[in-house]
């Protein structure tokens, strides 16, 4: 039996890897924070399959305890400060969770598990303001805030570990990728979560920053398959994930709202606010590579995706779920600006 | 009133020949320094009673705002760093540390504590590493080859997301490499002098080395701590690549400093294969035409002058 360690379990993307592994038989260990526990509603229905290992990102021998207790096969790093804007007000915990806990975990494979494999959540943010589009895998990183940056630095971090090492670590240089388990504070989750609670009465505005801001808006499930791919290769390479393909903040109000029976422009206001500091261009990805040697390609449609969203919003606050599903995914957390 | 500055690695290279040089500009210096078990004031003891020391550490920010409110410095220059490449593979959690986030925590001190002070970090053409293109200049793309120069790309970038968002007086000096008679004996180019001096005075008879053919761009050290004080007083705040613009071998440098007492290298020069870095960057050289042009700032020493400086350095060491 293949045995994964999957930081961020609980999180969107760890909570989708779990069951796609789970369902190819694997053994799933899974990292719990404690200090920055988000609640474990993504993995409720999977709870009783996985074993939760209580440790940090931050706290090299919580993580040392589970080498030596799983000798994982695969670990997948997907824990992260992930969140913009947050990132300008804790930058230095940003990078000791998302560069050093890379080198923490890499360090401790070079030691227990040197067979294993390794995959490093990269974000598309690192390339900020690229000087071409769409990106590939080599168009040269420009980082505009403290998340992105130390997300560049684990990138590099990891390179460095496969190149000189001889580590099998690779990054999945992903693109903006979206469900039902996204954060509310993520511009997707807020729009499609506002239009149900404003059909529903619950709301009577939405306020957004650029509703022309675009981004490539992938799936998630469909997304946690190519990490898995990644690992299943001979050799290790990084790959770019993304649906090829950018729409617009308003496109995902034209979606959700009319999904909803209303139309966004009665709802939605713009508040200048709520534009970021550092504005990224438009991010577009070109996943060449990865249909090349995957094999791999986005299997839902960014309407598919964004009524979905909204399907499951209508449903969860209509009451026909229990009352402790409504929570949302990052309860408790403000969110000072939404974030694409 | 004078100009204040605060150094952080005021004990190193740079910072004491930095040090020198604004006290000779009529500054009054601030030194952060660390506290361990062995002080190593060696670099600074010239100096000691006109500078002053604080006590703090990149690892603590608390230290940094308190550093930063008691020496009130208009200039700060972030030196410090855990320095030496081939550590970097053995910590590379506490080279970031220190390194890449030590940059961070200074920065959020400044912001926080002194938003008017102009920064000055420390960046290395380490960050350039496998080179997209030669020679390397501003824009060239960074291919960190080691937690330091990953570490390193960070502090770069930043300090340049400080810059951009905060609008703090921020700049990074890209520099490559530059060496002095303080240079540390873990590198290259002081391994060689100083075992030329031993070699000289007889107690040493050979000399190990790795890759003879790796090249650098070497510069020396007081001429490029001028560099760093001029970006502080442009009008606006940029980055600057500092180099010579040429590069040399190791083997040049081992030639001319066994030249300087008269001895051939070939016949004092052993290879060592386990010498030889696992992450060898590729040629580095440096294109300083904007420091040229905007700073008027030009390398004075020439390369055999500096082998030469150093050697005779290490003669007057040896007792």
């Amino acid at each position: 039996m293949t045995t994964a360690l999957i930081t961020g379990i609980t999180g969107q993307d760890g909570s989708y890897l779990a069951e796609f592994l789970l369902e190819k038989n694997y053994k799933v260990v899974g990292l719990v924070s404690q200090k920055h526990d988000i609640g474990d509603q993504n993995i409720q229905a999977i709870k009783d399959q996985l074993i939760l290992m209580p440790g940090d990102l931050l706290d090299q021998a919580s993580l040392e305890a589970i080498f030596k207790q799983y000798s994982p096969d695969e670990v997948y790093n997907l824990a992260g400060m992930t969140f913009v804007p947050k990132s300008w007000e804790i930058p230095t915990l940003t990078f000791d969770v998302n560069a050093l806990g890379v080198s923490r975990l890499l360090e401790l494979m070079l030691k227990f598990t040197p067979k294993a494999k390794f995959y490093q959540a990269t974000s598309a943010k690192i390339f900020g303001l690229p000087g071409q589009s769409p990106q590939t895998e080599t168009t040269p990183l420009k980082p505009l805030d403290p998340y992105s940056i130390s997300k560049a630095a684990a990138h590099y971090l990891v390179q460095n570990y496969r190149d000189h090492l001889g580590l099998f670590a690779v990054s999945g240089i992903l693109y903006n990728h979206e469900s039902e388990r996204r954060g509310e504070e993520f511009v997707t989750r807020k729009i499609t979560l506002a239009a149900a609670k404003i059909k529903l009465g619950l709301a009577k505005q939405l306020v957004l920053g650029n509703l022309d801001d675009r981004q490539d808006w992938g799936y998630a499930p469909d997304y946690v398959q190519a990490m898995w791919l990644m690992l299943q290769q001979e050799s290790p390479a990084d790959y770019i994930i993304a649906s090829g393909r950018s729409h617009s903040v308003r496109e995902v109000c034209t979606i959700a709202f009319s999904y909803s029976g209303l139309s966004y422009r009665d709802y939605v206001v713009t508040d200048k606010n709520l534009i970021r500091k550092t504005e990224a261009r438009e991010l577009l990805g070109d996943a060449g590579k990865a249909q090349r040697f995957l094999g791999w390609r986005p299997k839902t449609s960014f309407k598919d995706m964004i009524i979905k969203m909204t399907e499951n919003d209508l449903q969860l606050l209509s009451g026909s779920n229990s009352t402790s599903e409504v929570k949302p995914v990052c309860a408790g957390r403000e969110a000072p600006t939404s974030e694409v | 009133m004078k100009k204040r500055a605060l150094i952080t690695g005021i004990t190193g290279q740079d910072g004491s020949y930095l040090a020198e040089f604004l006290l000779k500009k009529n500054y009054q210096v601030f030194g952060l320094t660390r506290r361990t078990s062995t002080s190593n004031y060696d670099r600074i003891k010239e100096i000691i009673d006109e500078i002053t020391l604080i006590s703090g550490d990149l690892l603590d920010e608390h230290s940094l705002t308190n550093a930063i409110k008691e020496s009130q410095p208009g200039e700060v220059y972030n030196l410090a760093s855990q320095s030496f490449v081939p550590v970097s593979w053995s910590q590379p959690v506490l080279t970031g540390e220190f390194t890449a986030l030590g940059v961070t925590r200074m920065l959020e001190a400044i912001r926080l504590a002194k938003p008017d002070a102009r920064f000055y970090q420390a960046s290395s053409s380490e960050m350039f590493g496998r080179v997209q293109e030669t020679p390397q200049k501003e824009t060239t793309q960074f291919y960190p080859r080691s937690p330091y120069g990953v570490a390193k790309v960070y502090g770069h970038w930043i300090t340049v997301n400080y810059r951009e968002s905060y609008q703090l007086f921020a700049v990074s000096g890209i520099l490559f490499n530059h060496e002095s008679p303080r240079r540390g004996l873990e590198f290259v180019t002081r391994k060689i002098t100083h075992a030329v001096a031993r070699i000289k005075l007889g107690r040493q008879k050979k000399l190990k080395l790795g890759n003879m053919a790796a090249k650098r761009d070497w510069g020396f050290a007081p001429d490029y701590v001028e560099a760093m004080w001029l970006m502080l007083q442009q009008e606006k705040p940029e980055d600057f690549v500092i180099g010579t613009g040429h590069t040399w071998s190791v083997e040049d440098f081992a030639r001319i400093a066994f030249s300087v007492i008269g001895l051939n290298w070939r016949d004092y020069v052993e290879i060592d294969q386990s010498l030889i870095r696992p992450a060898e960057v590729d040629l580095l050289r440096a294109d300083p035409a904007k420091a040229k042009r905007l700073l008027n700032w030009e390398p004075k020493t020439s390369f055999e002058a500096m082998v030469k400086i150093m050697v005779e350095a290490d003669l007057k060491k040896e007792p």
